[in-house]
């Protein structure tokens, strides 16, 4: 009873995963196609791209992306189609030209200028603060020093 | 922290907070067409019901209204009679014709609309979709006025109810086809 078992099990292991199926037979087209619909927003959906959206019309313009691959379009070329009929908006990433430039730069010149502020905050705090004086500090006396060495020895 | 330091912050989070805003009222209705003003793509497909084959090109030297909708659309309900409204006012006028553009529809499922709510002018079906994303469409109803020279003058996202009805009639309509009654 176990030898069948095992067979079986050995058998099954051994066919290909519906995973590595799909890789197998996932064509240059297909790998196109993906790599383009991933940059083109799903104008339903809005914040998903039209390769991950379930929406229909994701689906319709994944089939017009495919369609055009296969009719040997380049990549910019089908961006370019899609941008014509929908405008900005329609790519994921917003085009580093214009007024979208804000959108790329932005972030960093945020974190300059808290960087900058920061800066100078800390360096006038620092400036303000007042060093400690030597001339205050009173020596360890004996009792408490052999306290704290016998609080260090100590065990938990 | 200095006044000058105190007022940076708040500027920059005053702005960031003015962008938030703006992005939580975000809807494709206010994003502004890019296709006014040029051609409008051509198309052929099958009239939703005779099959015969309806083109741009047969609307040519026409202002057409061209009207996304489908059956399963509510607010293509609610307009339903403004569009048969509209129709019937210009439906004399030589150089006016109107279209029904059918999208993501069962074409048995149009044609029962078609019955149920009436129709007086002709419908061509979007078979795979890609009729609506020629012409940029999101979802429906979106209406596009296209005039003689086969320009796109006009798109309207949602329902023709209210005010873009009487814009449409009004400011759209009745000036192109005042234009083409002067020019012809």
């Amino acid at each position: 009873m176990r030898i069948p078992f095992l067979a079986v099990l050995i058998f099954l292991l051994a066919l290909p995963s519906p995973g590595q199926a799909a890789m197998v037979d996932e064509t240059e087209i297909d790998i196109q196609t993906r790599e383009i619909a991933k940059t083109l927003r799903c104008t339903v959906c809005q914040t998903e791209n039209i390769w991950e959206s379930g929406a229909p019309l994701a689906h319709q313009m994944r089939d017009v992306v495919r369609e055009r691959v296969t009719q040997g379009q380049s990549a910019e070329e089908i961006r370019a189609y899609f941008l014509s009929r929908y405008g900005d908006y329609i790519l994921m990433e917003p085009p580093k030209r214009g007024m979208h430039w804000w959108v790329w730069l932005g972030p960093f010149a945020l974190l300059l200028i808290g960087g900058f502020l920061l800066y100078r905050e800390l360096g006038r705090w620092v400036a303000h603060t007042p060093a400690p004086s030597t001339e205050d500090l009173t020596p360890l006396d004996e009792e408490s020093r052999r306290r704290i060495e016998r609080e260090l020895h100590s065990g938990p | 922290m200095t006044r000058g330091t105190q007022l940076t912050i708040g500027v920059i989070l005053f702005g960031l907070l003015i962008l938030f805003i703006q992005g939580l009222g975000g809807d494709p209705r206010s994003i502004p067409t890019v296709l006014i003003g040029t051609q409008a793509p051509n198309f052929v497909g099958p009239d939703v019901e005779s099959g015969d084959p309806i083109s741009l090109s047969q609307f040519q030297g026409k202002v057409l209204v061209l009207n996304f909708w489908a059956s399963w659309c509510q607010e293509c309900k609610v307009e339903h009679s403004n569009l048969l409204k509209l129709h019937d006012r210009f439906k004399d006028h030589p150089n006016f014709d109107m279209l029904g553009v059918n999208y993501q529809d069962q074409v048995k499922e149009a044609q029962a609309y078609l019955k149920v709510f009436g129709s007086s002018f002709r419908h061509v079906r979007d078979v795979k979709g890609a009729l609506a994303i020629d012409f940029g469409v999101y979802g429906v109803p979106e209406t596009f006025v296209i005039d003689q020279q086969g320009v796109i003058r006009h798109k309207w996202i949602g329902p023709i109810v209210g005010d873009p009805y009487t814009y449409l009639t009004e400011k759209i309509l009745t000036p192109l086809l005042n234009q083409t009654t002067a020019s012809t």
